[in-house]
């Protein structure tokens, strides 16, 4: 019998991207634009002036009680104990084994958003695991986990030309929150808060605000022809965050890989003293105490092939681990990726060659493409320098 | 973009022009608008025979590689070398950005159940 197909999910702004005639896709159980011009086209505006996405299927978390910081500190790798209000953190949520439930960002909200003691913004589509295994978490705490996923919307604004759009709507530059720090705020007359962060690269922000906003500010922001804002797909926004090196969860991010495999160690501190889920693995492995089964590497084919999610990687002849991220790179005119090394089909040489990276940086591995293998370099991440502004 | 008086497509989104014994072949600019933009083409080798409805070409766009399947059997007589250093020709212009030219095995056997190409447009759109 066929599975019954869920229906798709439609942000507050479906309607706004038919009449920009959008091409749709099904992401993550939500019906998203994928293009509106074209995918390069849109990519180079967000490198050279802005681009504006409509990330309203990512999921939001309030948390608040008494225990708030000794929970997020019994589920999350990170120290939040230093953060200042108005402050962000790129986190992990792992599980007991090290494997990640999702990849997520903390805003420490108390004093800026009313009654609450944080704000966390996680993955589309594990906003029901996420739900689900915080709320596990949390039995043993005085805190409360809520999911305020279908309240609000989200707006990404990136690229250059961004501060000077925000500064239109009222924000002067010298008052817009500081790199990975936000606000509550108003944008002209409409409440939001406003982050200083994204997923390209790029200097920009993100801007959460409530359902019944999302076509006035969408419009708004776009109405700013002088900045020549541009909406951004999704096809976009995947080749502007490979290019910066940033993970996808469900190809470089899974509940089997650990932050360390993955290539996220730097995220890891050594010395946070509470216990968190999969701390003595993570933090083994941080601590070059246990060996890492597999690793995240980036890659640059070096003809003109182009590397696709799930095709094969081979190290000196052998089958060594799949693509996870793979595309043309518009900005470096080169085809790029990301892909999971597999170490338990290569010899103790060959590891310790890929585990230090002044030897596995500028490696040549092959890709089964069509059934024929071609060259690809390991490179160091990001492939295009970020343009964050700090 | 002018389209060839007499082409046929497949329900796969080629279109097929008969020249006596040989035939011209391409992807309709439905389907290129659907890729969207295209950054690399594999053709054939000259030579290469096919049987209708067999992968002879690769196209990738952006955000996926895509087959394209012969409309009818034959062998590769030339294909379009331009497309190879500029595949985004494509996008420019589906009709005159050819893929590749066959000699037909039977063109009048396998072009049965091809559609004209205002009876594609009916199907697609």
């Amino acid at each position: 019998m066929e599975a019954i197909e869920e229906e798709t999910k439609k942000t507050p702004l479906y309607s706004e991207h038919l009449k920009l005639g959008a091409k749709m896709t099904p992401f993550g159980g939500w019906d998203m634009p994928v293009q509106y011009e074209g995918i390069i086209k849109e990519h180079n505006a967000t490198r050279n002036y802005a681009g504006l996405f409509d990330v309203s299927h990512m999921g939001e978390f309030y948390i608040k009680g008494k225990d708030s910081l000794e929970f997020l500190q019994s589920v999350l790798p990170q120290n939040l104990e230093n953060l200042t209000r108005g402050q962000a953190i790129y986190c992990q949520l792992p599980n007991q084994k090290g494997g990640l439930v999702d990849d997520l960002i903390v805003y420490f909200a108390k004093g800026i958003i009313e009654d609450i003691d944080y704000l966390i913004v996680v993955n589309a589509s594990r906003i029901k695991e996420d739900f689900d295994f915080m709320t596990s978490q949390a039995q043993n705490f005085d805190v409360e986990v809520i999911n305020k996923s279908d309240d609000f919307s989200m707006l990404a604004l990136q690229g250059p030309n961004s501060k000077y759009i925000i500064e239109k709507m009222g924000i002067e530059q010298n008052i817009q929150p500081k790199f990975f720090h936000f606000i509550n705020t108003k944008l002209d007359n409409t409440p939001v808060f406003l982050t200083r962060s994204g997923y390209t690269g790029e200097d920009g922000f993100e801007i959460i605000f409530e359902n019944k906003y999302a076509s006035d500010l969408w419009n708004k922001i776009l109405s700013y022809k002088e900045y020549k804002v541009s909406p951004v797909g999704l096809g976009a926004r995947d080749t502007l965050r490979l290019e910066a090196g940033l993970p996808l969860y469900g190809h470089e991010l899974n509940e089997e890989t650990t932050p360390l495999e993955s290539s996220l160690g730097y995220f890891i501190p050594k010395d946070k003293i509470h216990n968190y889920n999969g701390k003595e693995v993570i933090l083994a492995q941080k601590l070059h105490q246990m060996p890492l089964r597999r690793k995240l590497f980036a890659f640059i084919m070096q003809d003109r092939q182009i590397a696709r999610n799930g095709y094969e990687v081979y190290i000196e002849g052998k089958k060594a681990g799949v693509v996870t991220s793979g595309a043309p790179s518009p900005t470096l005119g080169k085809n790029i990726g990301f892909c999971m090394v597999d170490f338990n089909n290569l010899d103790g040489g060959t590891i310790q060659k890929l585990n230090n990276p002044q030897e596995s940086i500028g490696m040549i591995i092959q890709i089964m493409v069509r059934n024929k293998l071609y060259n690809a370099e390991i490179v160091k991440k990001p492939f295009v320098h970020k343009n964050y502004i700090k | 973009m002018t389209m060839p008086d007499g082409i046929l497509c497949s329900k796969t989104h080629e279109w097929i022009l008969e020249e006596g014994n040989n035939a011209v072949i391409g992807l309709t600019p439905y389907a290129v608008e659907q890729l969207g933009d295209i950054v690399f083409i594999e053709l054939p080798e000259i030579g290469s025979d096919f049987s209708k409805e067999e992968a002879f070409a690769t196209i990738e766009s952006v955000k996926a590689a895509s087959e394209i399947y012969m409309p009818v059997g034959g062998k590769v007589v030339e294909v379009n070398d331009k497309l190879t250093n500029s595949p985004e020709l494509l996008n420019e212009d589906a009709f005159d950005n050819w893929l590749v030219k066959i000699e037909c095995n039977d063109f009048s056997q396998d072009s049965q159940g091809l559609l004209e190409y205002s009876d594609y447009l009916d199907e697609v759109e």
